[in-house]
């Protein structure tokens, strides 16, 4: 038995490998730019030199901070054309442009020129001083390039540079000061369009980058249980989860007891009375039940019990008691705000384990041993619930799995049509903000539940039927 | 202690349902003369739960055919200017791009044009079509229209969307999420379910060389199928679905190639002396790790997650995401099914007769197992449904124009005296999964007659 946990539990570490691995792609290939959305800046402006000089100063720091001016992964698989420095370029969208850019034209470093000599000709361009006769043409030029930063297309970089070649030749002072970098760039951008070779990309290369690279940070700060700070807020993703987590634990476990306390005296009466009207009433329903998707039977409580119907019910958070109201009145409160989220969350529960358990119980009863019980003259009740009870509860131990990762991702939706402040809210906003340390966490813990739960579910089943074993005996 | 060691040396039993149905298959195909099939077939009909629920399905692939003649913007036939038009059908020829429309109908509102006759569809509107004199009207209020032929049947929502045509356009997406979805989880749990219950952990041997030739060339293949042509793939999601899966097939033609040539290297060097050792695969192993691997991850946050970083969010790439998440239980099903056919005689004896292995796994060990399938996939396709409406009732990966069930129901939540926004698309989506639920239970019932009697 030892040694059958141990051996599930060395399942675990590919397990969450994979899932880490997953999260990972997935937050890489995200759209937007984390480090522009934690310092809530927009473009690059067309201030003077100096703010941008500022702005780009605190990018930077900002971005080393987060660590993601790391190479990605261990290693890479790809083509010749991918520029293996390309992680030192500070913004997402330089980054990607400059890579498509590179598999088209097929030389990095001549890309690489072209950007640098880009950056070059920009940061002439907000040198050139501010006046009214230059600011509409130096205006058009920095968005022109801008265009080209994030442009890959072929017609629409030759016609921007068009028209930044118009442009900067229109105004006198600022061809002056710029038309030596322009130059440079015009040539860069030749060389480029002239040397273009599609042949290198088919090529695969094989780049090693070592232990020093963004997967492996983000994986060992979850391992010693450093989960980050959220993208959104600043503040450290594990208080964000606990203070989710609370409302979260506190509905699906509610909803469970109250679920298995229902569900199990139903489902045993269910199986019991077997071919009576009453039965099949309750078996109908119960099916109806389970087969209701939980998101309608929200929206239709909402609009028939609260708010645009009767009004009986809160429909919308959980109350707006002040910190120092009453213990008891914020108590009551709460749970009045609590009670159709619970309904929501408990109806599709109980009547899944009510059929399971009649199920269970419906095997159990057709077994000789029940029938010799019956025989030697016991009570019905004490049939069922003595003898066949216990065997019949087998089912449900597996159900009892799911609970953990239930605690997690179980009420999700109820809490979103509810607003309540708890786990799925959470999660739903970060994927929506792209505040992947929250996804991140979150999607390992239920993962790690998720296993835990069907580990303690097979040991119990193991110490409830003894006729089940894990060691591989033949 | 004790009873751990207790345990210990009693055998395991395995709790598995399949298996169970299996024997009562064996034990009433007591009549020699009757096929399986059609046994199945009679006890499925005997169920008439289970039949009705199929004469809805068959009712709502009509519906999601005929779809554009039930509620369309325009007519299905009329006269116009002394010629006779049947713009509904028309349309599709604009579509595939066989005709172009007059240029008397480019941008028009089919509705206020003054025809000598005309038949209109059940309901004149599409789903995009925005009302502005009628928003969030209900059914039984007063609704601004010229007459009772352009009444909103079940509504409308808070822009004037009709809610009549929303449903009936929105059971062709039902319909699809249901067939898509299940289709890739079929291929692929099918094809890992095979191999692992075929070849079990002690079939599939394979020279060193050979092995370490696929993985090179497995690599390779991954790297131009896919590797190169990254951008490819990636720029043609957003241009449209078709592009995409002919890029995609393109891929897995270029992948097909190079595994062929490995496996023809790999022939070349069987007169190698040296690397002619041979080892087993644990293929079972290997494989039902990965489903416990994939069981594991939290499936709705990934869907979720996945779908709302698409650049271009499309309903096929929701429903690509759902069949690559949710193969896992046919698999399991195939697999249990195929471990007990591999060691039927009748496989032995067509391995005697010197039958491909691909062969007999195509032709005569999947057909004995396809019925778990068929149960999972059923019960498949009701999840499916349930995953698709859940995300577009939260407004994830489904883009904002296309009007699904999902993404009526949650207009509901911004109108909250809008009680025909809660309750129809709500109970469409009801129906479908329960009727897909009941087609499941009536499947495995006909399948296990020991429960009905």
């Amino acid at each position: 038995m030892l040694k059958y946990i141990l051996k599930r539990l060395l399942i675990f570490i590919p397990t969450l490998i994979a899932i880490s691995l997953l999260t990972f792609v997935i937050s890489i290939n995200a759209p937007g730019d984390p480090v522009e959305t934690m310092l809530n800046q927009g473009g690059g402006g067309d201030g003077r030199s100096g703010e941008k000089l500022a702005s780009e100063k605190t990018y930077e720091a900002k971005r080393h901070e987060l660590g993601f001016d790391l190479p990605l992964f261990y290693f890479s698989l790809t083509n010749a054309t991918f520029p293996d420095t390309l992680h030192r370029i500070s913004k997402k969208a330089h980054r990607e442009t400059l890579q498509r850019l590179s598999y088209e034209y097929g030389e990095w470093e001549n890309v690489s020129s072209y950007y640098h000599t880009l950056r070059a000709l920009e940061s002439k361009l907000y040198e050139v001083e501010i006046l009214d006769k230059t600011s509409s043409d130096l205006r058009k030029l920095k968005d022109a390039v801008n265009v080209l930063y994030i442009n890959y297309d072929s017609e629409k970089m030759a016609a921007t540079i068009e028209n930044i070649e118009f442009d900067l030749f229109k105004n006198k002072t600022i061809k002056n000061s710029c038309s030596n970098a322009y130059f440079d760039f015009i040539n860069a951008y030749n060389q480029m369009l002239v040397n273009k070779s599609t042949f290198s990309r088919y090529i695969p290369v094989l780049i090693w980058y070592g232990l020093d690279n963004q997967y492996h940070r983000w994986i060992s700060g979850f391992v010693v249980g450093d989960y980050g700070i959220s993208f959104q807020d600043k503040r450290p993703v594990s208080s964000k989860i606990f203070d989710a987590l609370k409302w979260s634990m506190i509905l699906s476990i509610l909803s469970i007891v109250i679920a298995y306390l229902i569900a199990i005296p139903l489902g045993v009466r269910s199986a019991v009375d077997k071919g009576k009207w009453s039965e099949k009433l309750i078996t109908t329903g119960l099916f109806l039940l389970y087969s209701l998707p939980n998101f309608w039977v929200a929206t239709m409580l909402i609009q028939f019990l609260g708010g645009g119907g009767l009004g009986w019910f809160p429909t919308f958070g959980l109350g707006s008691l002040p910190e120092n109201a009453p213990y008891w009145d914020r108590f009551f409160e709460t749970a009045y705000h609590l009670i159709l989220p619970l309904l929501c969350l408990t109806y599709a529960s109980f009547a899944f384990i009510s059929r399971q358990m009649r199920g269970g119980m419906l095997d159990v009863l057709e077994m000789d041993y029940v029938r010799t019980a019956k025989a030697k003259g016991l009570k019905k009740n004490v049939v069922v619930w003595k003898h066949a009870f216990r065997n019949s509860l087998i089912p449900i131990i597996t159900l009892f799995a799911s609970i953990f990762p239930l605690a997690i991702g179980g009420s999700f939706i109820i809490e979103i049509i509810f607003s309540i402040p708890g786990m799925g809210q959470l999660t739903l906003k970060a994927i929506f903000a792209r505040d992947f340390p929250i996804v991140f966490t979150v999607l390992m813990f239920t993962a790690i539940l998720t296993l835990v739960g069907n580990l303690v579910a097979d040991i119990l089943y193991a110490y409830v039927d003894p006729r089940i074993s894990f060691s591989n005996k033949k | 202690m004790n009873f751990l060691k207790s345990i210990l040396f009693k055998s395991k039993i395995k709790n598995d349902n399949t298996l169970d149905a299996v024997n009562q298959r064996e034990s009433f195909r007591g009549k020699e003369n009757e096929s399986y099939w059609s046994v199945v077939r009679k006890q499925f009909k005997k169920n008439k739960i289970a039949v009705w629920s199929l004469r809805i399905v068959y009712l709502f692939v009509v519906l999601a055919l005929f779809a554009d003649f039930i509620a369309n913007e325009k007519p299905i036939a009329a006269k116009y200017n002394g010629e006779v038009y049947f713009p509904v059908l028309k349309e599709y020829a604009v579509d595939l791009g066989i005709t172009n429309w007059d240029k008397d109908f480019v941008n028009v509102s089919w509705k206020d044009l003054e025809y000598e006759w005309v038949v209109w569809p059940l309901s004149p509107y599409l789903p995009k079509n925005i009302d502005f004199l009628n928003t969030s009207v209900g059914p039984f209020e007063e609704q601004q229209v010229k007459s009772s032929k352009w009444k909103h049947w079940l509504g409308t929502d808070a822009l004037g969307h009709d809610v009549f045509a929303g449903m009936i356009h929105g059971t062709r997406i039902a319909l699809l999420v249901g067939i898509v979805s299940m289709g890739i989880a079929a291929i692929i749990g099918i094809f890992f379910g095979a191999i692992a219950g075929y070849y079990g952990d002690d079939k599939l041997k394979m020279r060193i060389s050979s092995l370490i030739l696929y993985i090179l060339g497995f690599i390779i293949a991954c790297f131009y199928a896919f590797g190169t042509r990254s951008y490819l793939l990636s720029d043609s999601i957003g241009e449209s679905f078709s592009d995409f899966s002919l890029e995609l097939l393109i891929s897995f033609i270029i992948f097909g190639a190079i595994m062929f040539v490995f496996k023809y290297i790999s022939k070349g060097l069987k007169k190698l002396p040296i690397l002619k050792k041979e080892v087993v695969i644990p293929a079972d192993i290997l494989i039902s790790r990965l489903i416990e691997i994939i069981d594991s991850i939290p499936k709705l946050f990934l869907i979720i997650s996945i779908a709302a970083v698409v650049a271009k969010p499309s309903i096929f790439i929701v429903m690509m995401i759902i069949g690559l998440t949710t193969w896992t239980g046919i698999a399991r099903f195939t697999r249990a099914e195929l471990l007990r056919v591999r060691n039927l005689e009748y496989i032995e004896a067509a391995n005697a007769l010197g039958y491909k292995e691909f062969r007999i796994i195509v032709k005569h060990a999947l057909p004995n197992a396809l019925s778990p399938v068929l149960i999972s996939i059923a019960f498949g396709i009701a999840s499916a449904i349930l995953i698709e409406s859940t995300l577009s009732f939260i407004g994830v990966g489904v883009p904002a124009e296309t009007i699904t069930w999902g993404s009526l129901l949650s207009s509901a939540r911004q109108d909250s005296t809008a009680w025909w926004l809660a309750i129809f698309p709500g109970f469409a989506i009801f129906i479908t999964v329960t009727i897909y639920n009941l087609i499941g239970e009536g499947l495995t019932d006909a399948m296990n007659p020991k429960l009905k009697k």
